[in-house]
């Protein structure tokens, strides 16, 4: 016998004692394969005119090369508005700051630019009174005192600001004196105007990240939470507090009242929310609230037609991907791909998932058609800004998505197929349900790679096609003009409330052409906590003419109107049509 | 004669090697009193006895005594650290939950048995529980290299790249292994399974079919066959296939979960929602069924019990948050 006698006992012990099961297999969704490419041509080609337009001051968010907390990760927004009525979209960045702060007077404000109507554009922010500095996220604009002007609200890491148009060119702030500048100590990120009470006046809804401590957030790599395939970043948002939203009602006298508890919207909690849209995604007249929410379930607030809402995310699909898993919800496009004349919504996600297509089949259940419809093939893509806009006028909505990664020391340590600064992708409609990915056609601008999180939709050239304003981490604003060859037929339409809000913020337009039929809502914020212009853009393919026009305005009111030619843009007063 | 030579042999021995002679011998008359008593004399004789260290912590490991085994295998280690008392250290520690002292043990009985696949096995299963999966990754696949004509080292090699991340790497060795064992239906299996993530659908149901046919009892391709019927909108043969498996696996809800919706596509509500309740009795603590009800609850105009629903799911996925993360919730097979 061996002086070990058990030897040959014992390792055997050893190793059939342990289990071989496996520990649970991580989400690492693999691009869809991508369809043969149709081969029609795409005429829209985007060529970044930011720097000599003008638009040369860079955005602060944090450190650009390391990012020690989540709150100078996310980005901000911009804003696509006419301040100044002369017919020519303007531009509002919001600009954050950086955790060691800035010398007296040296840290970087919000911007307005001025469009000059000669493809440059003028910085006013001095002149306007919008040089506010801090810590900004997001912007949404809306008439609120319904005086024929847009004003602006910025959230911050810190009190919001409700910029008030005096309609002679400035601003002045009143969020304090109007009841919506929050406590001064949230992080707000996204805001959307909305008249859920259809009392004609502005409402405001306003989307809080999370609630952020500086003294309480652990340093990167110091947490579970903390790190990114074996990389320590910073961390969260899992494991940091939940962020809330708040909804605020506009009285007579243009202040608002915190109506959160009361409306019901207080009660839904466990989520860290970026962009909310504010429409009628269930077709019964009211305006709905949608919120994409970052590693929890998104949440479509219903309006329940008597003040108050009800989280119906879950039950009506939208909440989830298909498969019920939470996704990294940054930003959300509405619109009508399909042209089935209800609202559909796209929203983008974090790295190593697809965004998701959600299809109205009708009554506002959603399915999540985003493999079917083609836009499976780029998922190593952080996507934030996006929306539904038609780029060749072709007459079908396509689909424009900013990118870039939150982690800038991915560049240092070269992590394969990813990086912090990523290309643009533009999905066009082939117009039976799916897209294809065309940003290989679709000009330098959007090859090009930045860490981009907001973008505003709007025809700052007033050529007929739809260019992209977008915000870049670290860098000046990124202007893609559209280079669409002239000739493409267009509509635009512009809608002015009486009984509704001016801005008409939550109304529906179908405009028909022949047999054909395009919706479009008119939204508050959408993208990525940006604002993109209110007149609608309707491409028409080869149809010469519109035949006529449907609204639905946000009082419940519907009505029609006659149609014009192409390259016009009509103004619709609410009132003015038939019923 | 016998017991002379007995007399010769414990004339040669050291007194703690004749201590512990008899305590073999002890252990074997199964008085493990005895033994344990004769072992600790012989280490009272020389503290560096390796075989009284090793015999005397196997046998506290044995007896569940795994604290106590800790000291007399680190000392049987100090004293000759071969490569038996390493992967005996390493059962020690992982019975204690110190994985990573379990996986240094491991390593190290690996460097001295550097092509024992077993043990490489061994280690690769244990870097995945402790989410190391670039390392089980690349021990899979040096005892893939070692023994190659082992198709279970294939499946345990698919595993740890999917888990690493490394999809690219994982669908490769399927497609090899689908071409090396043509004949083995979970080879077949991952093949088709590979495609599928990759939206491959034609070419994915056709290994999936093979490995059904392959062996009915195996219920992950009938799942993914039937799934994949289902997402393309063919609810007849998608029910069909995800019933089949079903039948090996009652308790699969994500093959329930997909049946339901067949079920629904088939306009058989009732019976859809009839296996999400099912689903969710089956596997408590699953989030998906419940989300699914709600949907289907609320499509009924119920919107309470949709509500119930959607808040049992949302309990659910706070109360287990991985559950949700298994993607596709494979249960690998069983056997």
């Amino acid at each position: 016998m061996s002086r070990l006698g058990w030897f040959g006992i014992g390792v055997c012990f050893a190793l059939t004692t342990l289990g071989l099961g496996q520990g649970v297999a991580t989400r690492n969704s693999p691009a869809a394969p991508r369809q043969a490419p149709s081969g029609k041509p795409f005429g829209a080609k985007f060529e970044d005119v930011g720097k000599v337009a003008g638009l040369n001051l860079p955005v602060t968010v944090g450190n650009p090369l390391s990012k020690k907390y989540i709150i100078e990760a996310n980005g901000t927004g911009l804003a696509a508005i006419d301040y100044d009525l002369d017919g020519w979209m303007d531009l509002f960045v919001v600009n954050g700051s950086r955790l060691e702060g800035f010398g007296a007077g040296a840290a970087p404000t919000n911007h307005l630019y001025r469009n000059n109507g000669k493809g440059g554009f003028v910085d006013v922010t001095k002149a306007t009174g919008v040089a506010h500095s801090g810590w900004g996220n997001g912007v949404c604009s809306g008439d609120v005192d319904n005086d024929g002007d847009d004003d602006l609200y910025v959230t911050y890491w810190g009190s919001n600001l409700l910029l008030v148009n005096s309609g002679k060119g400035a601003f002045s702030e009143e969020a304090a004196r109007r009841g919506v500048a929050g406590t001064g100590k949230q992080w707000s990120s996204g805001c959307t105007f909305l008249d859920y009470n259809r009392d004609g006046r502005l409402d405001l809804f306003v989307t809080r990240y999370q609630e952020f401590d500086l003294a309480k957030t652990p340093p990167p790599g110091k947490a579970s939470n903390c790190e990114w395939k074996g990389m320590p970043v910073f961390c969260g948002p899992r494991g940091l507090p939940f962020g809330s939203a708040s909804l605020y009602r506009q009285e007579a006298d243009g202040k608002f009242v915190d109506v959160t508890e009361a409306s019901g919207v207080g009660a839904v909690q466990g989520f860290y929310a970026f962009t909310p849209i504010a429409a009628d995604l269930n077709g019964d007249g009211w305006t709905d609230i949608y919120f994409a929410s970052d590693s929890t379930p998104s949440v479509l607030l219903r309006n329940e037609k008597n003040g108050k809402f009800r989280d119906i995310a879950t039950e009506t699909g939208v909440a989830f991907n298909e498969h019920g898993f939470e996704q990294g919800g940054m930003g959300v496009g509405v619109g009508d791909y399909n042209r089935d004349g209800l609202l559909d919504l796209v929203k983008t996600n974090f790295a190593g998932d697809h965004p998701n297509l959600y299809r109205n089949t009708g009554g506002g259940i959603f399915e999540d058609a985003v493999l079917m419809a083609g836009l499976g093939v780029n998922p190593h893509f952080v996507g934030w800004g996006v929306a539904f806009v038609d780029l060749d006028n072709d007459g079908w909505q396509d689909i424009f998505q900013v990118n870039g990664h939150v982690y800038p020391e991915l560049d240092a340590v070269g992590k394969a197929g990813e990086a912090y600064r990523q290309p643009r992708v533009v999905y066009r409609n082939l117009g039976d349900g799916r897209f294809e990915d065309v940003s290989g056609l679709a000009g330098l601008g959007v090859a090009a790679k930045h860490s981009s999180r907001g973008a505003a939709f709007a025809d700052f050239d007033n050529d007929g096609d739809i260019d992209v304003a977008v915000m870049n981490m670290g860098e000046a604003p990124t202007l893609l003009k559209n280079g669409l060859a002239a000739g493409s037929r267009w509509v635009k339409v512009v809608l002015e409330g009486t009984r509704s809000n001016r801005s008409a913020i939550g109304a529906l337009v179908t405009v028909e052409t022949g047999d054909l039929k395009q919706t479009l809502p008119v939204l508050g914020q959408s993208s990525f906590l940006s604002q993109s212009e209110r007149r609608l853009h309707f491409g028409l393919g080869g149809a010469a003419k519109v035949d006529r026009v449907l609204v639905r305005w946000p009082s419940g009111e519907k009505e029609t109107f006659g149609g014009g030619v192409a390259g016009s843009t009509l103004v619709l007063k609410e009132g003015a049509g038939r019923p | 004669m016998t017991v002379l030579m007995l007399v010769v042999a414990l004339l040669g021995q050291s007194p703690a090697e004749t201590l512990s002679s008899q305590a073999v011998e002890a252990i074997q008359r199964g008085d493990s009193a005895q033994a344990g008593e004769l072992w600790r004399q012989a280490l009272e004789k020389d503290s560096r006895h390796f075989a009284s260290l090793f015999n005397l912590g196997m046998m506290l490991h044995r007896g569940g005594n795994f604290a106590a085994a800790v000291e007399y295998l680190d000392r049987a280690a100090a004293a000759e650290p071969g490569y038996q008392v390493q992967v005996l250290r390493g059962s020690n520690f992982q019975k204690l939950e110190r994985l990573e002292d379990a996986i240094r043990a491991w390593r190290a009985a690996l460097a001295l048995q550097p092509r024992n696949v077993k043990l490489m096995q061994v280690l690769s299963v244990e870097y995945s529980r402790g989410r190391y999966f670039q390392e089980a990754a690349a021990v899979a696949q040096r005892a893939l290299l070692a023994a190659p004509q082992e198709s279970n080292l294939y499946f345990m090699a698919i595993k740890a790249y999917q888990d690493a991340g490394d999809q690219d790497a994982a669908a490769g060795l399927a497609s090899q292994a689908a071409v090396r064992f043509p004949e083995s239906a979970r080879a077949q299996f991952e093949h088709g399974y590979y495609l599928q993530k990759r939206g491959k659908t034609q070419e994915s149901l056709r290994y999936l079919r093979r490995a059904m046919e392959l062996d009915p009892k195996y219920e992950e391709p009938s799942f993914f066959y039937g799934d994949l019927m289902v997402k393309a909108s063919k609810w007849k043969e998608g029910v069909e296939a995800l019933r089949q498996s079903l039948a090996i696996r009652p308790e699969y809800s994500p093959a329930r979960v997909s049946l339901a919706r067949g079920l629904y596509g088939l306009g058989e509500v009732v019976a859809a929602i009839a296996e999400l309740e099912m689903a969710a009795k089956l596997d408590p603590k699953n989030a998906q069924p419940w989300v699914l009800l709600s949907q289907y609850y609320f499509r009924q105009g119920d919107e309470e019990r949709a509500q119930i629903a959607k808040e049992t799911s949302l309990r659910l996925r706070r109360e287990n948050p991985t559950v949700l993360e298994a993607s596709q919730a494979r249960p690998f097979p069983a056997k």
